[in-house]
């Protein structure tokens, strides 16, 4: 009887424990939630790039702790390293110049104003890496606009729109930027990220496309992750393909083993990673090739154009090397996990493949197109509003080079069933119906009015100065 | 005998057989003395910025130079025309030869051409820097560890790999010879000092 109420006593404070512990509990469970990244200023840094930092872990925290996770924050470059420029330049950012005066803000005082760049081009980049952004510079990426518009119809003939350029040829190839005097970057050219971008600095590309923002890692570039935001689809489906090859199979069974941080210079075949990616074959050191940011210097075939013709005889953009130097540098690459034979009958088999599409698709197809333009049955002013024209289009920009690219990279459902397989057929489909107009002298068929053809076509004079 | 005889009869005195090649280097050094003090003394009177903006073509030059921070900095030190656009004086002959080759064409395109571009002028400037001009001065440049992408552009500079050879001024530009609407002091900077970037000569390049 005695015990009794020392038992109730007990069971009180148990009660009292475990209903004070719910609150405690959740407590506790709230400090389970990611912590924001810290960042304390212990190294010496400019007072206006600390004030860039407590600015913008606050306003932009994403941005901050992507940036703090990356090389450069441990080498403590800061944001203020790649975005401020000199006054009097042309890409001034000039409404940032707001965020000074803002008492809400912290560091928003006016003692800490610096003039910015929102965009960061290649230009800045080179003030620490000057080789990389050189090697770029000559490379198709960075001319990728040039080329563009020396070559395609959709922007020459204007049969697309400003808008459908914008969201779809320009977010991979880039925009020209333009920036007005208020420092307000156009919207139709922003925000982009293309490899072929050109800045208001004159500066071409952005290495953003590749090595993210605000991370910019080397191990990300050497992922093939980072080429496929680009190179896929019909037209050029090199992931696609390279995800058919055993390199592919290899690079996604065995990818938690590799090491994609090596330092530059040392990244290794069969030693950081089993299988290459898209890096390590086109750019990346390996052997005694050195590393070169000029993506399309290895290549000895144009196997997008439409005949296919050797790299110095592109006419858009010839190449400065030479095609053996250049297929040697690959073979040499190859030949860190090949060998000889295997690397000569792999080559043999590309170049029947490209030799057979050159001679018996591509050129017969446009003898004939020439030969209706010639005899005014197909109209020459506009392109793709005549059925034969889409289907000229599309056996060398289509199924013609996921034929060429799938014999390259040892895919070979791209090769035959999406590549020459389906070449036969617009190829036997071209020719009857060129046939058809050429016995009967019938006119082509003309879609019109053309859905949206309202595009510019007037070259940018950044890179065709008048 | 012969031998001898004639040794014998041409022998004069060491002291006499000395006079004429003393008095002849007294005759060279008459001469020598005044004109290379004639030579020393007009080297060193054009080789001061003063000289250098008696041509109204450099005058532009001049003016931007004495606002920059190759002027104005806290450690008083002045780099001069000469320091950065002709070969080091100890270099005598390379020195000589620049100056004097530039003096001589300089004044012939004023008096036949009579045409100065600056924007042309600045481009061959830039073309004939050789960077030991700049790392006269400018010698400790691997070590910064308040600028991490200096010290890799630096590198990149000093141990250029093959093909890959820059130039100080291929991003250091616009430095000196920029029109600035004040005097630019060196230790009033108010933004971190930063090269530009690799030089964009054109659109499209």
């Amino acid at each position: 009887m005695r015990k009794m109420p020392r038992i109730c006593i007990v069971e009180v404070l148990v009660i009292f424990a475990l209903v004070c512990a719910v609150p405690l509990a959740a407590s506790a469970q709230q400090t389970n939630y990611p912590k924001v990244k810290e960042y304390r200023i212990e190294r010496s840094i400019a007072p206006e790039a600390v004030a860039c930092i407590e600015c913008h872990r606050a306003t932009t925290p994403g941005l901050f702790a992507d940036w703090a996770k990356s090389r450069h924050a441990n080498a403590n470059v800061s944001c203020l390293d790649c975005h401020l420029i000199q006054p009097g330049d042309t890409d001034i950012a000039k409404g940032h110049d707001q965020y000074y005066g803002r008492s809400d803000m912290p560091y928003g005082e006016g003692k800490y104003k610096v003039p910015i760049a929102s965009i960061v081009t290649p230009k800045d980049c080179s003030r620490c890496h000057p080789d990389e952004v050189t090697q770029y510079s000559r490379s198709k990426h960075a001319n990728t606009i040039e080329i563009m518009w020396k070559l395609d119809p959709w922007l020459n003939k204007g049969m697309n729109s400003d808008n459908e350029r914008k969201t779809g040829c320009f977010s991979c190839h880039g925009t020209v930027i333009k920036i007005d005097e208020n420092g307000t970057i156009d919207p139709n050219t922003w925000p982009n990220a293309g490899v072929g971008r050109i800045n208001a600095d004159g500066s071409k590309g952005a290495c953003t496309s590749c090595h993210t923002r605000h991370r910019f890692s080397v191990a990300e570039a050497r992922m093939p992750e980072a080429c496929d935001q680009c190179h896929l689809g019909p037209d050029h489906p090199q992931i696609e393909i390279y995800e058919e090859s055993k390199h592919g199979t290899m690079y996604h069974a065995y990818k938690s083993e590799y090491n994609f941080n090596a330092a530059g210079g040392t990244w290794t075949a069969g030693v950081d990673y089993r299988a290459p990616t898209c890096a390590a074959c086109h750019m990346s050191g390996s052997g005694k090739v050195l590393t070169s940011h000029d993506v399309t210097e290895r290549l000895s075939w144009e196997t997008q154009a439409p005949l296919t013709v050797r790299p110095e005889d592109f006419k858009p953009f010839p190449a400065k090397s030479d095609w053996q130097t250049e297929r040697n540098k690959m073979k040499a690459v190859c030949q860190q996990c090949h060998g000889d034979s295997w690397i000569n009958d792999f080559y043999d088999g590309f170049d029947k493949a490209v030799m057979e599409y050159n001679d018996v698709y591509f050129k017969p197809v446009k003898a004939k197109l020439d030969e209706l333009y010639e005899k005014g049955l197909l109209d020459k002013t506009t392109f793709f509003d005549e059925h034969l024209e889409l289907q000229f289009y599309e056996i060398w920009h289509h199924e013609g080079r996921r034929a060429r690219m799938g014999a390259m990279m040892m895919a070979p459902d791209y090769a035959w069933w999406h590549g020459f397989y389906e070449v036969k057929n617009r190829f036997n489909a071209f020719m009857e119906e060129a046939n058809h107009l050429l016995k009967t002298g019938e006119k082509a068929y003309r879609w019109e009015p053309y859905p949206n053809a309202t595009g510019n076509t007037k070259r940018p004079v950044e890179v065709f100065p008048e | 005998m012969k031998e001898g005889g004639t040794e014998s009869k041409g022998k004069k005195p060491a002291l006499v057989r000395a006079i004429k090649p003393i008095v002849l280097i007294l005759i060279g050094i008459l001469i020598a003395f005044p004109l290379f003090s004639i030579g020393y003394y007009t080297m060193v009177r054009t080789s001061t910025p003063d000289f250098c903006a008696s041509c109204h073509e450099i005058k532009p030059a001049v003016r931007a130079w004495r606002e920059s921070t190759h002027v104005n900095n806290a450690v008083g030190v002045m780099v001069d025309c000469m320091d950065c656009h002709l070969p080091a004086p100890q270099d005598t002959f390379d020195f000589f030869f620049a100056k004097t080759y530039h003096g001589i064409k300089d004044v012939a395109i004023h008096f036949f051409v009579g045409e100065y571009d600056r924007e042309k002028a600045r481009r061959s400037a830039y073309a004939s820097f050789d960077n030991d001009q700049c790392q006269k001065c400018h010698r400790n440049l691997l070590n910064m560890p308040n600028s991490r992408g200096a010290m890799l552009a630096h590198r990149a500079t000093i141990y250029a790999r093959q093909g890959y050879e820059k130039k100080c001024v291929d991003c250091h530009y616009d430095l000196v010879h920029n029109d600035k609407i004040a005097v630019m002091y060196r230790q009033y900077r108010k933004l971190p000092y930063q090269a530009k970037g690799l030089r964009v000569e054109k659109p499209g390049i």
